[in-house]
């Protein structure tokens, strides 16, 4: 019995990854075919570009994010200031606005017709020059990333300071370092892992990012596997670019294994205390207060004002029923794609719990492939697959109903649904997989010598005690899904839209006041589920505590 | 054991419920419905989908998208794509379908009497449902208008620093330089889109609407946008937009590069007298009317005036040339645009 039935995890495992990697067939043929001419001037002309932009974009975005964030993350888990709590969880809120309606709100704010350059044309008769005031420039877009992304820094982060490295602060307290002085000697070096951990999500969004930067003009990887695939009609050259950007991205990956390191610096005993948080006065406290102020400014107030006063302009336009139906559409969807995920990232995240070896590595690696991949190859890749998956069970459909059409899958939410699920898989098998870390394998032994089955042992223990992690994965995919454009402005089927489509259709058509209503309910539905995920971390962190 | 069973029936079941609701929705009925993969996403073509909804009780079932990404999905579905009606915004995407293969001949008298033969495709495998006029957008203040008269023209050192265009990303740029490659030759066209770029006052960048608000705040004197972009902004919601809107001159170089909002029939339309009759509904006075009047482009419609504020703008001289040529010589302008460094 017991030997039995890891298999099932085995083989559920082992079908699951071969779907993930089945739909990359097509793109990994292509890629030996010999190259043709576009792909000779694109090397020629554009590769050089396109490298260093990428480079550029994703070096600075990191830089800037990792200072804001570690900085917020320090002063929040490390001192006591006036509105501290509150920052706590509002510094988490910029992650709510996607970078795309960052990008397009932030720049219409910009432009000569926005709030900025009108009150200073009005207070001083002249506006700013826009030669050296562009947010549509790499600057800009290094801004705009770098707001939205922060988060992804300040929460891991502030997560690891407040648990685990409060004693080796208390102790550089206690040997009577600086303030800069811990930080710099104890902080950083001790939550390497972290550091690491939070920078590579910012590196890989940034990659698959095509909304701010073809807006702004950028050419990066992303906007150019777009350009070359549907603008030169080139499958080949798009898929030559995408196979570079893969190689960059397992390159990275590969290397922030190494930057992690061997978990050196992990605890000697596993009980971890929370820190105690000096009191800022004074100048100071101000200082700190202002900081995080300026940060939530510029990353969501100043944003979701500008969006709110658009809305109350155009309301009577945008939002009417339909408003509703997208909201719902949204919603459901995600519910479902993350669902899924959950499913599928409890099996693999099992399986490489139960039976740690090669072939469970490798499912784990293959589990985070689809969010290492722009949205728009996956949304190709997808279309590929399902036409093929459609053309092979066409039999079966005309069996079930003579007159089926040919294609069912693949003009269904199946597609949309089945592409989000190979994006983000990845978030949830996270979450999941660092739950079943924390738990380890004694209780699941336990019950199993206990004679328990595989099944009971399952909803009986495992599950109980991931809750905790499942729940933050579903919130994390559905916050993913809600925010996320190319899968669904591609894979949509029949009038099917969603918030992000409508945003985008509004926004091509270069309306963008209009494109408030859609953008503010996605700010509001993602702000709730960051609300949530937020007290079910700290819950979980409490019992942890009392334990 | 008995656990792991019921489980793989459960997927099992929702596999094949999946399947059949997938089935079960296609096979509403058939004869009452049109399925339209589009690339305009106004509120007038909504409307007009409503109506005709209303008025014939046949379904309009839509995929909105960008147009590229439409047409390859279409590609990939081929014989099997349910995609009755192809609506694109420009001349480059349709001629991409008709030489991929994926049309067939619109006949239908209606149609013919109503959209001029220059606005069809010689076999009538395409039909225009508007025109859009790349005009020439410059500073009320600072440019006297007789100092404009073509788009070569801008070319000129009189220029230098002073000129704002998009990306050649945009599919309209290509075009209009596609235009040129068809009128005056490659050589030419590689000539005009250098220099351009040795004109421009800053990178390309923004859309065509960011060009004009960058001349309203001085970043150059003279741009290049599609007039209907202008007419939004004069009626917008944002009082600022429209400031900076009559900020600006419009001025039609002659000839205008015009470009046009089309549609095409899949080639294997299962639904095709719908889909017929949906296009003969979208070059109808009423639906003309109202592209012409609430979203400022130029009706495609012989017997349909343009609105009154594109008369005020002045007369339009288009090009003449073979409309599908912007289409055949698209690949060429993306490829000059690269040596040029338009970005």
């Amino acid at each position: 019995m017991l030997k039995r039935k890891p298999g099932f995890y085995g083989f559920a495992s082992t079908i699951i990854a071969i779907l993930l990697i089945f739909p990359f067939g097509d793109l990994i043929l292509q890629l030996f075919e010999k190259p043709n001419e576009n792909w000779m001037e694109i090397k020629e002309f554009l590769l050089k570009d396109y490298i260093g932009n990428t480079l550029i974009l994703v070096f600075f975005t990191a830089i800037l994010a990792l200072i804001i964030g570690t900085t917020l993350a320090w002063l929040i888990s490390a001192y006591d200031f006036p509105l501290r709590k509150f920052f706590r969880w509002a510094l988490i809120l910029p992650l709510a606005i996607p970078s795309y309606i960052l990008a397009y709100t932030y720049a219409a704010m910009a432009s000569y017709t926005g709030v900025v350059q009108v009150t200073l044309r009005s207070l001083l008769g002249t506006g700013l020059d826009q030669r050296y005031f562009n947010i549509m420039s790499m600057p800009g877009a290094v801004f705009v990333l770098s707001l939205s992304l922060m988060p992804y820094i300040y929460m891991i982060l502030r997560a690891f300071m407040e648990g685990q490295s409060a004693s080796l602060i208390e102790c550089g307290r206690m040997l009577g370092k600086s303030h800069l002085g811990i930080f710099l000697k104890v902080v950083v070096p001790v939550s390497r892992a972290a550091l690491v951990a939070g920078t590579s999500l910012v590196v890989l969004e940034v990659l698959s990012d095509y909304g701010v930067a073809s807006y702004f003009g950028i050419q990066t990887f992303s906007t150019a596997i777009f350009r070359s695939w549907f603008s030169l009609g080139d499958i080949d050259s798009a898929i030559r670019l995408a196979a570079i950007l893969m190689v960059f991205v397992l390159v990275l990956l590969f290397l922030e294994k190494i930057l992690r390191g061997r978990r050196s610096y992990s605890m000697t005993n596993t009980k971890h205390c929370p820190l105690s948080r000096k009191k800022l006065r004074g100048p100071m406290a101000i200082l700190a207060t202002s900081y995080a102020s300026i940060i939530l400014l510029l990353g969501f107030l100043i944003p979701v004002g500008q969006l709110t006063y658009w809305a109350i302009l155009t309301y009577k336009d945008t939002l009417g029923v339909e408003a509703w139906v997208l909201s719902l559409n949204t919603l459901w969807v995600a519910v479902i794609s993350a669902i899924i995920i959950l499913v599928f990232g409890i099996i693999i995240a099992n399986y490489s719990r139960l039976k740690n070896n090669f072939l469970s590595k490798i499912y784990s690696k293959i589990s985070l492939l689809g969010y290492s991949i722009p949205g728009a190859v996956v949304a190709i890749t997808m279309i590929l697959f399902f036409i093929h998956l459609d053309r092979w069970l066409a039999p079966l459909y005309k069996i079930i109903l003579p007159g089926a059409p040919g294609l069912v899958l693949s003009m269904s939410l199946v597609l949309l649904i089945g592409a989000y699920v190979l994006r983000f898989l990845a978030v949830g098998f996270q979450s999941i997989d660092g739950g079943f870390e924390r738990i380890g394998r004694k209780y699941h032994d336990a019950s199993k010598m206990l004679g328990h089955g595989e099944v009971s042992t399952f909803f009986k223990i495992d599950l109980p005690m991931l809750k905790p992690a499942l729940l933050s994965g579903f919130t994390l995919v559905c916050i993913d899904v809600i925010k996320e454009l190319p899968l669904a402005l591609i894979l949509r089927p029949f009038n099917f839209n969603t918030l992000a489509t409508r945003v985008f259709d509004y926004a091509n058509d270069e309306r963008i006041p209009e494109a408030s209503v859609p953008s503010l309910l996605i700010v509001l539905i993602v702000a709730a589920g960051i609300l949530i995920l937020n007290k079910t971390l700290d819950k979980e962190k409490n019992n942890e505590h009392k334990n | 054991m008995k656990k792991r069973k019921f489980k793989f029936a459960i997927l099992a079941t929702l596999a094949l419920a999946a399947i059949l609701s997938g089935c079960a929705d296609s096979q509403q009925d058939k004869s009452k419905e049109v399925n339209v993969y589009s690339a305009r996403h106004y509120e007038v073509d909504k409307q007009a989908y409503i109506d005709f909804e209303n008025e014939t009780g046949i379904k309009v079932n839509i995929i909105e998208g960008k147009a590229p990404e439409l047409l390859e999905r279409m590609k990939r579905e081929g014989a099997d794509t349910q995609a009755d009606l192809f609506i694109t915004a420009d001349m480059g995407n349709i001629y991409q379908a008709i030489e991929g293969g994926m049309t067939q001949e619109l006949s239908s008298k209606t149609i013919k009497e109503n959209i001029p033969e220059n606005l069809r495709g010689e076999n009538n495998e395409w039909v225009a449902l508007t025109k859009r006029a790349r005009v020439i957008v410059y500073d009320k203040e600072k440019v006297n208008p007789n100092s404009l008269s073509t788009y070569a023209a801008l070319t000129d050192s009189e220029w230098k620093g002073e000129l704002l265009v998009r990306g050649s990303d945009s599919i309209y740029n290509q075009s209009l330089l596609a235009s040129f490659i068809a009128d005056e030759g490659e050589e030419y066209a590689k000539m005009w889109a250098q220099g351009i770029v040795n004109n421009l006052a800053r990178d390309p960048k923004g859309n065509d609407r960011d060009q004009v608000k960058a001349i309203a705040a001085g970043e150059g004197l003279v741009t290049l946008v599609n007039s209907y972009y202008l007419g939004q902004m004069l009626n917008s919601q944002d009082p600022e937009e429209v400031k900076a809107a009559e900020k600006v001159g419009i001025f039609f170089p002659e000839p205008t590069h015009v470009n046009i909002s089309g549609v095409v029939l899949s080639k294997y339309s299962s639904n095709k007298d719908n889909a017929i009759l949906l296009a003969e509904y979208l070059t109808s006075v009423k639906v003309q009317k109202a592209y012409t009047e609430e979203n400022y482009e130029y009706p495609a419609n012989k017997n349909v005036e343009p609105s009154e504020l594109l008369l005020s703008w002045g007369e339009l001289k288009p090009q003449e040339l073979v409309l599908s040529e912007i289409g055949r010589n698209n690949k060429k302008a993306v490829e000059i645009f690269a040596r040029a460094a338009w970005k």
